[in-house]
């Protein structure tokens, strides 16, 4: 029933091929809440213009239309390859086997990280290599359903499946605007592929001898139908918006078993209950082993717990920050410069522990020789990673071995930031037997720091012992409210329990308390590593232990768990003559700094400002970047001029006041190209300085075209109202007037003139309309 | 299928295919979202769903408002001819309408696809010309013999994301004929005795001698052509013939519009408006009926089926059982016969009125009779042995008679034909008309040798 879509001319599917991919690009933007950054958006952005762009030009030279699509992923490739290459392609585009390969490895972390970050997640590479062969498989997609296949309805499919994904990993799903936005984008797909289809149908030329004629009306009427496209659109996408607010939510879980997300993104473990596990487990397995320079063996953090809601200790979910990364951290929070301290270097090797937290001693001052993107989070300084995991890593922290004197941690003021307020919270309902035995425990207490190391030597007394079957066996897993009281109770339990009773106290004593996940020091191995003996660590050294916050020193480590790790020396020492440091099994205090490792220079602020930002891509890309947007800006006050002319010149298609719209663009490009009309001069005289213009002046039919405007223009002015309607359109005439104009400037001025169209800033509608009463003089 | 609800049905606006798969995507996408409890895919959903829908509330809303006018030019054509449609189609609206495209029905024709309507400006009263006004024109070909049928005008306007479309007929239906084909059958002369010697022949007989002719005496004015010589010399006074001579000699035609014989026997492709021999025997008399009138002849056809070339409540018996010839002479006659041939319906085709045949047969015949005999040819596709009888009854009001006979004709009838006289020539396809004429001539220029 209809007719063969007649094929597209060049500027038809520039038109076509522009809004698809405006529409791909408005789509992309829906997966901004799950990215950090807008970088990932351009690279995209830019890959899918590329391949769009590729097309045009492949169909412009007449390649058959089986062949664009396989040109295009050629291209794309080509576009990925400079991007990612990495230095193994020729020339910087053309790839070799090592590109696909790193390819490859790209691919396989960008799943990894996929998996592993939380939103919004860090756009490493990897993440966004696939996001950039994606973009580029669907810009082909849509090109061939667009351009090729003209079911430009179809278009919906490809360019829509960025917008499903925010809703399979974060709540909500996309956001409201960006799917309106998007849907808008869609319409004006539809739209433009209606007014294509129609202009090729007015253009073609008819065949055969059945075919109609179409006499046209003498003077065509533009039909605008921006006002019908608008509205339409508009009422439409209302009533959706509309309704979809209203639509009531009736999902329910045990009607439909939907109420599970996948574990994208999550990191939905206990960690207590497998830390317990593991300790459990009959036969350990080697978890890391390192080798250091300091003179005491660090705890190894692979995690910090600081939030405690009365039945679980949980961290805090925070997304990972692009900037954080792990080569410089900044000062330790809370530090004084009063603190001894010695800098260390410690050399770790992962051996069967596969997590996505990094074991690093605390405080760390940064890590080298890490694979993957990894990235510290504030405060605990955890180090996770977005794309990777810790499987036979091998790397070098660097950390500060902190050696307070009891002197200063007694003295340490009372006086407590805001922002530690968090580690003070404790939930409602207390159990009475914790309240009771904190302040039977520290009612001697003198300081926090007095009151902590009560609190440590009352657990490391002879009421509790270290068993990992008790709780078990008693049913008090965990590290909720419940569990300390039975765990005071009963006083058998091991590290769990130990660290987040203290941590609990030492709250209602009123100290910030957090708890540290990780590993202990582990044991001596076998040879060197690094030029040092070689400590192994593994599974049965995992480990929980309570971090207690002191003005001006910062965090500290405690140790309250019986015969596990050893007992800071700082916590030894006690205005009690501490009984309790005899116990301590392991390491006896060395001597200060074994080696004279530089103390930490003062640092005002962290270092975080001085660290790059994370590369994205080759700086190839960002150069295209950077180069689009500048071409971009360049380019607007042109695009912005041009549809100024456009609107002018569909008012002297067959608006009302046609002569003078027509005169004004006349004005207007006599503005732009530096020969404005002076506010005195009539229209005629300026007509004749126009008419003596190079370009104009050799032009019998520009002439002619331009005595016509300003007969017209002159008519409107100053004859009778209403004026007559021309009989004939002016913009073939405007047209003339304005190419012969624009044809006498020289290129540079040509230039200018497109560039820097000045008469935007000088409106010259109102000198236009003006009428010999409001004209004045 | 024309019902009154079926066209009103296709008064509404309706979703494009693009548009109904939209809404058919958008309420999919809909159900699973509220399901799955995805706001952002219910918005998508809604979307698919609102866009079309108020697409088609757009398009009823903003129906054209359109004066058409129709003319086909020129109104009769020979069959296989074509005409040239045009349509002025006038903006009535207050709105410029852009969008919108037409086409023009006209069944069993091949009418141009669906094209586009070029941009109408908004009303602007005063003569047409303006920017609200386009002209269409194309060429319709009608391939054959019969009434057709055109118009009205159909423009549909689709909204401007092409999601849904309402279609109107603007204008009312027009009749076009096309009449039948004729082959010239005095042209191509290529036996020793031309056609026209064959007219010549067949005037000389029904007129024997102009001497027989009544005299009066002369009266002034008379012209001298008209003097009477062997009356002037008989009476001894200037005797003039009382009578212009006969130029416009009576020739009959029978035609077989009934086909009575075997019934339908081999309507071609299943197209029951078609029937090849019909259309041969219409073929035939057309070029005959032609040949006669441009001859001079005053030309009298009569049917075998109910009369259909002057129709009447009481003309139901048929040519040969009573109903009285239709006449035809001259230019005029000539363009009203083949007109009337383009109206004939195929027999059995539809429904088929039943021939009264209570009438006496053959009256005008016996009336005929007792004055000069005159040519007469009949046409016979597939006639019945009464109406064999009927011919051969009245074939001594004829000479010369001569049937043309096509292959549906039993034997036995055209034996018998032949026995009471007729003259049986067979005819199988269009290309035989001229030789079956020629032969006719061969024929008679043999007997005149004789």
């Amino acid at each position: 029933m209809r007719a063969e879509t007649p094929p597209l001319t060049l500027p038809q599917s520039a038109a076509l091929v522009s809004t698809a991919f405006l529409l791909v690009a408005v789509a992309l933007t829906s997966l901004g809440p799950l990215l950090a950054g807008s970088a990932w958006w351009w690279l995209c952005a830019v890959v899918a213009a590329v391949v769009f762009a590729s097309g045009l030009g492949l169909r412009l030279l007449r390649v058959p239309a089986s062949l664009v699509p396989v040109l295009e992923l050629v291209v794309l490739v080509l576009v990925l390859t400079l991007f990612f290459g990495a230095g193994t392609a020729i020339a910087g585009v053309l790839p070799t086997g090592a590109t696909f390969a790193h390819f490859g490895e790209l691919a396989a972390a960008g799943q990894t990280s996929i998996v592993q970050q939380s939103t919004p997640a860090i756009a490493v590479p990897g993440i966004l290599f696939v996001l950039a062969l994606a973009t580029g498989l669907v810009a082909v997609v849509v090109d061939i359903v667009v351009v090729s296949l003209r079911v430009v309805a179809l278009a919906a499919v490809p360019a829509l499946l960025p917008v499903a994904v925010p809703g399979f990993i974060v709540e909500g799903g996309t956001d409201f605007w960006t799917v309106l936005l998007t849907g808008a984008a869609y319409l004006l797909l539809l739209r433009v592929d209606v007014a294509v289809r129609r202009r090729g149908e007015l253009d073609r030329e008819p065949e055969g001898e059945t075919a109609p004629r179409i006499t046209q009306p003498r003077r065509a009427s533009a039909g605008s139908t921006v006002g019908a496209t608008l509205g339409l659109a508009g009422v439409g996408l209302l009533t959706a918006a509309v309704l979809a607010q209203a639509t009531p939510s009736i999902s329910n879980p045990y009607l439909f078993g939907t109420g599970d997300r996948g574990p994208l993104f999550s990191r939905g473990v206990n960690p207590f209950i497998d830390l317990g596990e593991d300790l459990r487990r009959p036969e350990p397995l080697p978890a890391f082993h390192y080798s250091g320079t300091g003179r005491e063996r660090p705890y190894f953090t692979l995690l910090t717990l600081d939030r405690f809601e009365g039945d679980v200790w949980s961290a805090s979910e925070e997304p990972l920050v692009e900037e954080q990364t792990v080569d410089v951290f900044p000062a330790p929070p809370g530090l004084d410069l009063g603190v001894a301290r010695s800098l260390v270097r410690t050399t770790v090797v992962v051996d069967e522990v596969a997590t996505t937290w990094l074991p690093v001693p605390y405080p760390a001052r940064s890590i080298q020789g890490l694979r993957g993107s990894w990235f510290w989070e504030a405060d605990s300084f955890a180090v996770a990673s977005a794309d990777d995991d810790t499987l036979g890593q091998r790397y070098v922290v660097t950390h500060l071995d902190l050696d307070p004197t009891p002197e200063q941690l007694r003295t340490a003021s009372r006086a407590l930031p805001d922002e530690l307020e968090p580690y003070l919270e404790l939930p409602g309902g207390v159990p009475e037997i914790i309240t009771t035995t904190t302040e039977e425990v520290t009612a001697s207490a003198g300081s926090p720091y007095d009151a902590a190391v009560l609190i440590q030597r009352h657990l490391r007394g002879s009421d509790f012992s270290y068993s990992t079957e008790a709780p078990v066996e008693e049913g008090y897993e965990g590290g909720g409210f419940d569990v300390i009281a039975e765990f005071l109770e009963v006083g058998e339990g091991y590290c769990v329990h130990f660290a987040s009773a203290m941590a609990v106290m030492a709250r209602e004593a009123g100290i910030p308390a957090r708890i540290s996940l990780g590993y202990t020091a582990g044991s001596r191995g076998v040879g060197t590593l690094a030029g040092e003996a070689r400590y192994d660590v593994d599974t049965h050294d995992l480990h929980a232990w309570p971090e207690l916050y002191f003005e001006g020193i910062g965090w500290m480590p405690f140790e309250p768990t019986p015969g596990r790790g050893s007992v800071p020396e700082y916590s030894r020492v006690s205005v009690l003559a501490d009984p309790g440091a005899t116990r301590a099994p392991l390491p006896t205090p060395g001597a200060p700094a074994t080696e004279g490792a530089p103390v930490l220079p003062e640092e005002p602020v962290d270092g975080s400002t001085a660290a790059p930002v994370t590369d994205s891509g080759a700086p190839l890309a960002r150069l295209a970047l950077v180069a689009l947007a500048v071409a971009l800006a360049l380019a607007l006050p042109a695009v912005i001029r041009r549809l100024v002319r456009a609107w002018r010149r569909r008012r002297a298609w067959d608006g009302a006041d046609a002569a003078a719209a027509a005169w004004a663009e006349v004005e207007a490009t006599a503005v732009d190209i530096g020969d404005p009309p002076t506010p005195f001069e009539s229209a005629r005289g300026f007509a004749d300085r126009l008419l003596a213009r190079d370009g104009v002046a050799d032009d019998a039919d520009a002439r002619a075209a331009l005595e016509r405007l300003l007969a017209g223009v002159e008519r409107h002015r100053y004859g009778p109202r209403p004026a007559p309607a021309p009989d004939h359109p002016l913009t073939h005439d405007l047209d003339l007037v304005v190419h012969a104009l624009e044809r006498g400037l020289q290129p540079a001025e040509r230039f200018r003139a497109l560039v820097v169209p000045t008469s935007l800033a000088s409106p010259r509608e109102s000198l236009a309309q003006r009428r010999p009463s409001t004209a004045g003089a | 299928m024309t019902g009154g609800v079926g066209a009103r049905l296709a008064e509404w606006p309706r979703p494009t295919r693009r548009g109904g798969a939209l809404i058919a995507v958008g309420a999919i996408v809909f159900v699973n979202a509220l399901v799955l409890d995805r706001r952002d895919f219910i918005l998508f959903g809604l979307i698919g769903v609102a866009v079309p829908l108020v697409a088609l509330a757009y398009t009823a809303w903003r129906v054209p408002r359109l004066d058409v006018g129709r003319s086909f030019v020129p109104g009769i054509v020979s069959a296989g001819g074509t005409v040239t449609a045009s349509a002025v189609v006038r903006n009535r609206g207050r709105r410029t309408l852009d969008g919108a495209r037409w086409r023009d029905t006209a069944p069993r024709l091949e009418s141009p696809m669906e094209s586009v309507l070029p941009p109408l400006g908004r009303w602007e009263g005063g003569p047409p010309g303006g920017s609200d006004t386009v002209r269409l024109e194309y060429t319709l070909r009608l391939p054959r013999r019969g009434v057709f049928t055109a118009g009205p005008l159909r423009v549909s306007l689709t909204d401007p994301f092409g999601l849904a479309r309402i279609e109107r007929g603007y204008g009312r239906t027009h009749d076009l004929v096309a009449t039948p084909r004729t082959t010239a059958l005095g042209a191509s002369a290529g036996g020793p005795a031309s056609l026209d010697g064959v007219l010549l022949e067949l005037q000389r007989q029904s007129h024997p001698n102009a001497d027989e002719l009544i005299a009066r005496e002369y009266r002034h004015g008379d012209p001298m052509r008209r003097v009477n010589w062997p009356a002037t010399a008989r009476a001894g006074e200037i005797m003039v013939r009382q009578e212009e001579q006969r130029s416009d000699p009576d020739a009959r035609l029978i035609v077989d519009t009934a086909l009575h014989g075997r019934g339908r026997t081999s309507f071609a492709s299943g197209d029951d408006r078609y029937h090849h021999p019909f259309e041969l025997g219409i073929e035939l008399a057309a070029s005959i009926g032609v040949h006669l009138l441009r001859g001079g002849f005053r030309l009298t056809v009569s049917e075998t089926g109910p009369s259909q070339l002057e129709p009447g409540p009481r003309r139901r018996a048929g040519g040969l059982f009573g109903d009285t010839p239709v006449e035809y002479q001259g230019g005029v006659g000539e363009r009203a016969f083949l007109e009337g041939l383009a109206h004939l319906d195929t027999p059995g085709g539809r429904g088929g009125s039943a021939t009264d045949r209570s009438g006496a047969p053959h009256d005008d015949v016996r009336r005929a009779s007792g004055r000069e005999r005159r040519p007469a040819f009949a046409v016979l596709v597939d006639i019945a042995p009464e109406e064999a009888v009927a011919l051969a009854a009245m074939r001594p009001a004829f000479e010369p008679a001569v049937a043309f006979v096509q292959e549906g004709v039993r034997r036995t009838l055209v034996t018998d034909l032949e026995e009471a006289g007729w003259r049986c020539i067979p005819v199988r396809t269009a290309n035989d008309i001229p030789e079956a004429w020629h032969s006719l001539a061969h024929d008679q220029g043999a007997a005149d040798a004789r």
